[in-house]
């Protein structure tokens, strides 16, 4: 055991300072004692995210400004690079956030990107794209991909029914696009609508009851 | 993780579960990743652990408590803790102190028992039980974990049975009344409130109708404007808790406290409420330093209940321009307020309020994310009157024949301001700080305030920052 002469404590472990007074130990051989507290390393160092965060940020600024030198856009670098940003950490923080629930995730991906999107063409103008091609692209292939990934990882039905069945809904989001007329061509969205509701035929036809029981228990007043 | 879980292959026939109190939400409203909102309860053996008998001891508790086979799941108008078949597994400690227990979106166990070389640790998520409930829990795994260990403490015991049959039945009592209320899930999972309600006299309607009442004349009035010092401070670099850990014979400390006419609680409360004043360049005088201190219901209402059964006091000093006080006049202050808080009809005060609040029939129909939203504003108003906080667990002690394999205990939780927790086994007190921060400079004024004044200290601490971690320290 050390002992801290400021303090007038003994201190166990392998300090070579006094974790109160930083003050350098004095060797007191009569007990040697490990420490109590193993040596867990750091999770993360927040400092160092921070940095890198920052530093990739000014990379971001950096390129798009460079690029628009050569290919003006009307959005102009500032607000591009303040989108591509943006977008980089909301993505970031959901799947940092959500990474123990992949299928919560991806219906939080949905929405997320989806305004992103939506935004983006505001920006710009308006023309469409986001409702014509964006939209129902990201809500079919988010239908497939936790369709896949609730098998990958093989979560139990209760856990993910409900944010499939969330997805499946979002699905139909595009048939207000229609009705609206705010599509340029409708392929995309009809295609999106016939997924969704051969996903909920088939979500309802095999997992009604899972449905009802998860519903009941959220639920509970 | 700390407890590798692994799953029955049976599932049960139909799922139990139970909603979780009004007054456990708040731990979890006031959850981050820097105060976890997990407590840890520590023995240091006499070897080093065997992990195969912990893990029998384990079992053999674990099936004891029912509360225990909880997981904690979200619905839409509450939380509720459901039954669970996952068997703990004892793991060694690879995760820093009191390290994150529930994430919303996981089925783990609001419980893990770690060890390292001669210490086994319990470490609880609050939602589940208070430091009390998880002492019992504790006790009898240490208890286990000795008859297996050493089997000869058994012989002891039987000859210590013999020679002392009274206390032995007082022991069985104190085990028998805590073992029934573990029978069944939903029964040891039933907020200790509503177990209390139902359990006393009064009839539970009567409270729903006193929660207008109570809302309305149980605030305290600030009698004048002032300022509560807060303690800021760098946080550790991945957000860990900052430990440090005294180890004291208690005859000294004690002593010290008798010399300044005070009890053990209020004597350390007033040595860090010095510690704080002198240590920190921006305290101001005139601040007030303001600690919470958890209150065990069970002492004043018995019950059997694990689940969280406590109020806390707020204690407070303002600090005068005229002269430094003396420790005694901070002592007597603290006590006067303490007996105040803990009178008859303050405590039955406080207990009403929080059964008015469980059976507020409004409460039920606001959607839990609402809720979530108005604890975390309550929590925030809270936190800005509070310095400090502190716990003691008081003095805890086994079975004679077994109390010999038990050197010291430990006790300390995570923490969103710096505060100590304290806790006593045979003729060892120890007492852990706790910290969001890396500084150590109030630790540091409380150890030189006891080490010069005689106090033997032994100290222990975790490594929080990379440069400690590295062997630059």
């Amino acid at each position: 055991m050390k002992r801290c002469t400021h303090c007038q404590v003994s201190v166990k472990g392998d300090w070579d300072r006094c974790p109160l007074c930083h003050q350098e130990l004095e060797a007191d051989s009569k007990v040697d004692s490990m420490s109590p507290y193993p040596d867990i390393p750091l999770r993360f160092d927040k400092k160092k995210v921070i940095q890198r965060l920052m530093l990739l940020s000014l990379l971001i600024i950096l390129v798009v400004f460079t690029l628009g030198l050569f290919f003006p856009s009307p959005l102009g670098p500032l607000r591009i690079s303040l989108f591509g940003i943006m977008s980089l950490w909301l993505v970031a923080l959901i799947i940092i956030r959500k990474r123990r629930n992949i299928a919560k995730g991806i219906v939080y991906l949905i929405v997320s990107t989806s305004l992103l999107c939506v935004y983006l063409d505001y920006m710009a103008g308006w023309s469409a794209w986001s409702t014509t091609y964006a939209i129902p692209i990201i809500c079919i292939s988010a239908i497939i991909a936790m369709f896949i990934a609730v098998r990958i990882v093989h979560l139990k039905v209760g856990d993910y029914i409900l944010y499939l069945l969330t997805a499946t809904l979002l699905g139909f989001l595009p048939a207000t696009f229609l009705f609206f007329n705010w599509t340029t061509w409708a392929f995309p969205a009809q295609l999106s609508l016939l997924m969704s509701m051969l996903m909920f035929a088939w979500i309802i036809w095999r997992h009604g009851k899972d449905i009802l029981t998860e519903l009941q228990k959220r639920a509970q007043i | 993780m700390g407890v590798k879980q692994v799953k029955q292959k049976e599932q049960p026939k139909q799922k139990e579960w139970v909603r979780l109190d009004n007054a456990s939400n708040i731990f979890l409203a006031a959850m981050s990743t820097t105060d976890t909102k997990v407590f840890r309860l520590s023995a240091e053996m006499q070897d080093k652990i065997d992990p195969i008998s912990l893990q029998k001891a384990l079992e053999q508790t674990y099936a004891q408590y029912k509360l225990y086979h909880s997981v904690l799941r979200r619905g839409i108008f509450w939380y509720y803790l459901q039954h669970t078949e996952i068997i703990p597994k004892v793991a060694p400690e690879v995760l820093a102190p009191c390290s994150q227990l529930y994430h919303f979106d996981q089925k783990e166990l609001l419980f893990r028992v770690i060890y390292n070389e001669d210490r086994v640790h319990l470490e609880v998520f609050h939602v589940l039980s208070d430091g009390t409930g998880a002492l019992w829990f504790f006790e009898d795994l240490i208890k286990e974990y000795i008859l297996l260990r050493y089997p000869e403490s058994l012989d002891e015991i039987k000859k210590e049975q013999i020679e002392a049959k009274v206390r032995h039945l007082e022991d069985s009592f104190v085990t028998y009344f805590r073992h029934n209320g573990q029978q069944s899930f939903t029964e040891s999972a039933q907020s200790a409130l509503r177990n209390f309600a139902r359990t006393s006299k009064r009839a539970a309607f009567k409270y729903g109708k006193k929660f207008g009442r109570a809302l309305l004349t149980d605030r305290t009035v600030p009698t004048k404007k002032r300022r509560v010092y807060r303690i800021k401070g760098e946080k550790t670099a991945d957000n860990r808790t900052k430990v440090i850990e005294l180890e004291m014979p208690v005859k000294k400390i004690l002593h010290l406290a008798h010399q300044e006419e005070a009890t053990l609680t209020i004597y350390l409360i007033a040595l860090f409420f010095e510690s704080i004043r002198k240590s920190k360049s921006d305290f101001q005088i005139r601040d007030t330093i303001a600690i919470s201190v958890p209150v065990n219901l069970r002492q004043f209402y018995p019950s059997n209940s694990a689940r969280n059964f406590f109020s806390t006091v707020k204690l407070e000093y303002t600090y005068t321009q005229e002269r430094d006080p003396q420790l005694k006049e901070i002592c007597a202050s603290l006590a006067k307020q303490m007996s105040q808080q803990l009178s008859k009809e303050s405590l039955e005060r406080r207990l009403s309020r929080l059964i008015s609040y469980e059976y507020n029939p409004i409460n039920r129909l606001i959607p839990r994310p609402i809720k979530d939203g108005v604890l975390k504003i309550i929590n925030y108003s809270n936190n800005r009157n509070l310095t400090v906080a502190m716990s003691n667990l008081g003095r805890v002690a086994f079975p004679q024949s077994i109390d010999g394999y038990v050197n010291r205990l430990y006790f300390h939780t995570s923490a969103v301001r710096p505060q100590f927790s304290v806790i006593s086994h045979g003729d060892q007190l120890t007492i852990s700080f706790t910290s969001p921060f890396i500084d150590t400079d109030i630790q540091q004024q409380f150890v030189r305030e006891l080490t010069s004044a005689g106090v033997e200290v032994t100290l222990a601490a975790n490594k929080t920052q990379a440069d400690e971690l590295r062997g630059d320290f």
